[in-house]
């Protein structure tokens, strides 16, 4: 039996608490009577994944077995999430690639010759051979790459097309390649509520044109949260699409959801109740925090992104987006719902070293920002956890560090854009377009593996809910310029912040941490 | 940074050396089996006589002026019972062992903190042989409510202290209704159990009884049972009423006590409110002269 999640309420005999710090850790004592939001333990994995695959494909929900929807002659294409997905990265061999593998041995005995896999990295950097062959496994790698695997190109004019609007006048424009396929493929991991269902092909196989329809300010400032898909009008946008789009090709979904084992040894401490530690497991967090501290931060990150998580498979389902999607966010819940009674004043989460944009790259201060005021401050359904013109503390170096490859435009939009406003709305207006289009940006998308030119706006907006709502955010152990130039304040330590945050939500405020990584979500009422 | 920081955080975080930090609201371990069922056999059940009757008593003898009163009420009562008390020194479990009859003695067992008394091998040890003393957790929730209830249930008596630690200052704090709740789970009767005197003559943080023989008195009450309309918290409140009548008993006279508790008068045992240092002064009064801020 699984242990659930709860909710601590931090006392005397509460030890210190373990927060991510970036590339680093921080034991800190909260002041009594905080809250601390604890994910449930890891669910068991399926015993049987290849059993429970073939289940899936042969009897999936409501749409005809993956069989009857073959046949020789036919334009098969697979399409699967990118790299931003699972966080940490699934130790091989990833479910993905067991999932396609299983789709092409049927393909293989219904006769289909035409099969074309593609990455749906949207708007992201294309995944790099090693990290692609990471993902399918080694045979479907060498079978299909570099001709029929490939990364989608959402500025490649040849290779997408327009579908049409939505009754929202939304532009739905998508890989060719899928949207003129017999059947459509796609095969995910839900790692979050926010994943997947219609979100997978309009999002992830998209062009710039259509995900402007949706990623902007006001549908972020309107999706309350985005990890809750019925309040959240992002979500209502990405259905409306999938909606469009079903008219014109048939989609079969394939959804995962993985356990939330995120870390393998020697880093299981990272994710146990602090006052189960062992002696072993002290030690060990002793260890890691001691050579943390005294890393050059390039060697942290080399150690942590070569972290493996040791996930267990805990769904698998198949057939329609929609129905598939219900079973697949019953699990994701499963292993991450958490109720809390009531808001906070002030919200407390450690940002951890890995993001959905950072791997195999470098979190840089802007992505932070998208970690912690998007998708920390946005783990919540109902209510948010911290009331409105409460405060965020977060714990971060905030390194201005960038990486210079995969993150171009980021660079010249810290430097430029955020040196004038950090308005998202004035954010939006004034630089998007210029960002978007910009030649150099498109060319470094389409060629190296550079996320696209607009991606910066994107994370901005991601965090404009929580700026709009939050009253201050409080960064302790960053970098003050850094922080200045985001618009956020700076602390040396926890003390430091909850003094600098009386300011605004008074002396004795409600408190609440969210212990994440594992993820949480968190159900306020 | 400093690994000499890191390492001070963690050996007090964590309770170095010590019961391992387990917050409020928390399952303890599950254990497999009753702890320290050995102390409940019979070679450490005699050990344990022997240690109380010449050790102990003997010793309590000569360190403090005991008067115990009440302990007929023994006659009419059938074991195993609640022995529920007031608690604000270390004297005070010893105490009451010593006082019992052997007869009840060698079938009693004492609630003793978990994370204080059996935080240590060692205290463990020494808890389970001298006291039979048994875990019971005071924080969170945990099996210790299941273990008291096996250990009613095999015909052990028990002497819990409701009100989960020594009271800081020699007045009584909040009774928690662990005990209540035992009694009616189970049926069987509380022997109300009234300490006096001995925060004065040992009280928090001190090792040994102050010199000159302080006078200690202790008072077994009439049991109580349970009655039908009874809940754990009305019953608790049973005992707290039963409590404060006999501390009031024990600082003026029987008749005195009875007299105030038909007007509802009984002074409240938790005292006064008050700084602390006042509360402390009055309760260690030499004598109890019915003066201060207990005003009657």
């Amino acid at each position: 039996m699984t242990r659930p999640g709860f909710v601590l309420e931090v006392d005397r005999r509460t030890p210190p608490l373990l927060f991510h710090a970036g590339e680093g850790f921080t034991l800190q004592q909260l002041p009594e009577g905080s809250r601390v939001v604890y994910p449930p333990d890891p669910l068991p994995g399926l015993a049987d994944v290849d059993g429970a695959i073939e289940r899936a494909l042969s009897e999936p929900c409501d749409s005809e077995p993956l069989d009857a929807l073959l046949r020789p002659g036919m334009r098969l294409t697979i399409a699967f999430d990118d790299l931003s997905l699972p966080l940490p990265p699934m130790r091989a061999p990833d479910i993905r690639g067991r999932v396609i593998e299983h789709v092409l041995e049927h393909a293989a005995a219904a006769g289909v010759d035409d099969v074309e896999l593609i990455v749906a990295n949207s708007l992201h950097r294309r995944m790099t051979a090693h990290e692609i062959r990471h993902v399918v496994g080694e045979r479907v790698f060498r079978s299909f790459w570099p001709d029929h695997l490939r990364n989608h190109d959402a500025e490649d004019p040849e290779g997408l097309v327009y579908i049409g609007r939505t009754e929202h006048n939304e532009d739905v424009e998508v890989s060719r390649r899928a949207a003129e396929s017999d059947l459509l493929v796609y095969v995910n991991i839900n790692l979050v509520a926010m994943d997947g269902g219609h979100k997978s092909v309009p999002v992830g196989l998209a062009s710039y044109r259509s995900l402007r329809s949706h990623h902007n300010v006001h549908t972020m400032m309107h999706s309350r949260s985005y990890m809750d898909p019925p309040s959240s009008a992002l979500h209502a946008s990405c259905e409306r699409m999938g909606r469009l789009l079903g008219g014109h090709v048939r989609i079969f979904t394939i959804e995962t959801t993985l356990n939330s084992r995120s870390f393998p040894a020697p880093y299981e401490v990272l994710q146990r109740r602090e006052w189960e530690w062992s002696a072993r497991d002290q030690a060990t967090l002793l260890a890691l925090k001691q050579a943390t501290g005294r890393m050059p931060v390039e060697l942290k990150r080399a150690l942590f992104q070569r972290i493996r998580a040791p996930y267990e498979v805990t769904g698998i389902n198949a057939g329609s987006t929609a129905a598939v999607h219900e079973r697949t966010l019953a699990n994701v819940h499963r292993q991450q719902l958490v109720e809390v009674e009531g808001q906070a004043d002030i919200l407390i989460a450690g940002i951890p070293y890995l993001g959905p944009y950072n791997v195999n790259s470098v979190m840089n201060p802007i992505l932070v920002v998208c970690q912690g005021l998007g998708y920390f401050f946005n783990m919540y359904r109902g209510k948010p956890l911290v009331r409105r013109g409460g405060v965020m503390i977060m714990f971060h170096p905030l390194y201005r560090h960038f990486h210079q490859v995969h993150h171009p435009s980021y660079i010249d939009f810290f430097e430029e854009v955020l040196a004038e406003t950090t308005d998202p709305a004035v954010i939006e207006g004034k630089y998007e377009e210029q960002f978007a289009t910009d030649p150099w940006y498109v060319h470094l998308y389409r060629t190296s593996h550079a996320y696209h030119g607009v991606h910066p706006f994107y994370m901005w907006y991601w965090a404009a809910h929580a700026m709009d709502h939050l009253g201050d955010v409080v960064f302790v152990g960053g970098d003050r310029a850094t922080a200045a130039r985001l618009g956020f304040r700076c602390a040396s330590t926890l003390e430091d912040a909850l003094e600098i945050a009386s300011g605004t939500v008074g002396g004795s405020p409600r408190i609440t941490a969210l212990k994440c990584p594992p993820l949480v979500l968190a159900e306020v009422r | 940074m400093g690994l000499r920081r890191d390492l001070r955080i963690m050996a007090r975080g964590w309770r170095w050396g010590d019961a391992p930090p387990r917050p409020v609201g928390v399952d303890a371990p599950q254990a497999g089996r009753k702890p320290y069922g050995w102390a409940r056999r019979r070679p450490a059940s005699a050990v344990r006589a022997a240690v109380l009757a010449l050790g102990f008593a003997p010793l309590l003898r000569a360190e403090v002026s005991a008067t115990v009163d009440g302990v007929e009420v023994l006659e009419r009562v059938e074991p195993p019972v609640l022995f529920v008390a007031n608690h604000a020194s270390h004297l005070d479990a010893p105490l009451v062992l010593t006082a019992l009859p052997p007869r009840w003695r060698d079938r009693t067992a004492v609630g003793a903190a978990a994370d204080y008394f059996f935080s240590s091998p060692a205290r463990a040890l020494a808890t389970a042989l001298v006291f039979n003393g048994f875990p019971v957790e005071r924080f969170g929730r945990s099996q210790a409510g299941r273990l008291s209830l096996e250990l009613l249930e095999d015909g052990w008596n028990l002497l819990i202290f409701p009100e989960g630690t020594r009271s800081p200052d020699g007045w009584m704090g909040d009774v928690h209704p662990g005990a209540a709740h035992l009694a009616v789970a189970t049926g069987r009767p509380v022997v109300p159990t009234a300490l006096w005197g001995t925060y004065r003559a040992m009280p928090r943080g001190a090792a040994w009884p102050a010199p000159g023989r302080p006078p200690v008195r202790l008072r077994f009450g009439e049991p109580l049972l349970p009655e039908a309309a009874d809940n754990s918290r009305s019953f608790n409140r049973r005992i707290r009423a039963a409590l404060a009548v006999l501390l009031d008993e024990q600082s003026s006279t029987w008749w005195e006590a009875r007299l105030r508790a038909g007007r509802g008068e009984t002074p409240d045992p938790a005292g006064p409110p008050a700084a602390r240092w006042r509360r402390v002064w009055e309760a260690t009064r030499a004598d109890d002269d019915g003066g201060g801020m207990w005003a009657r």
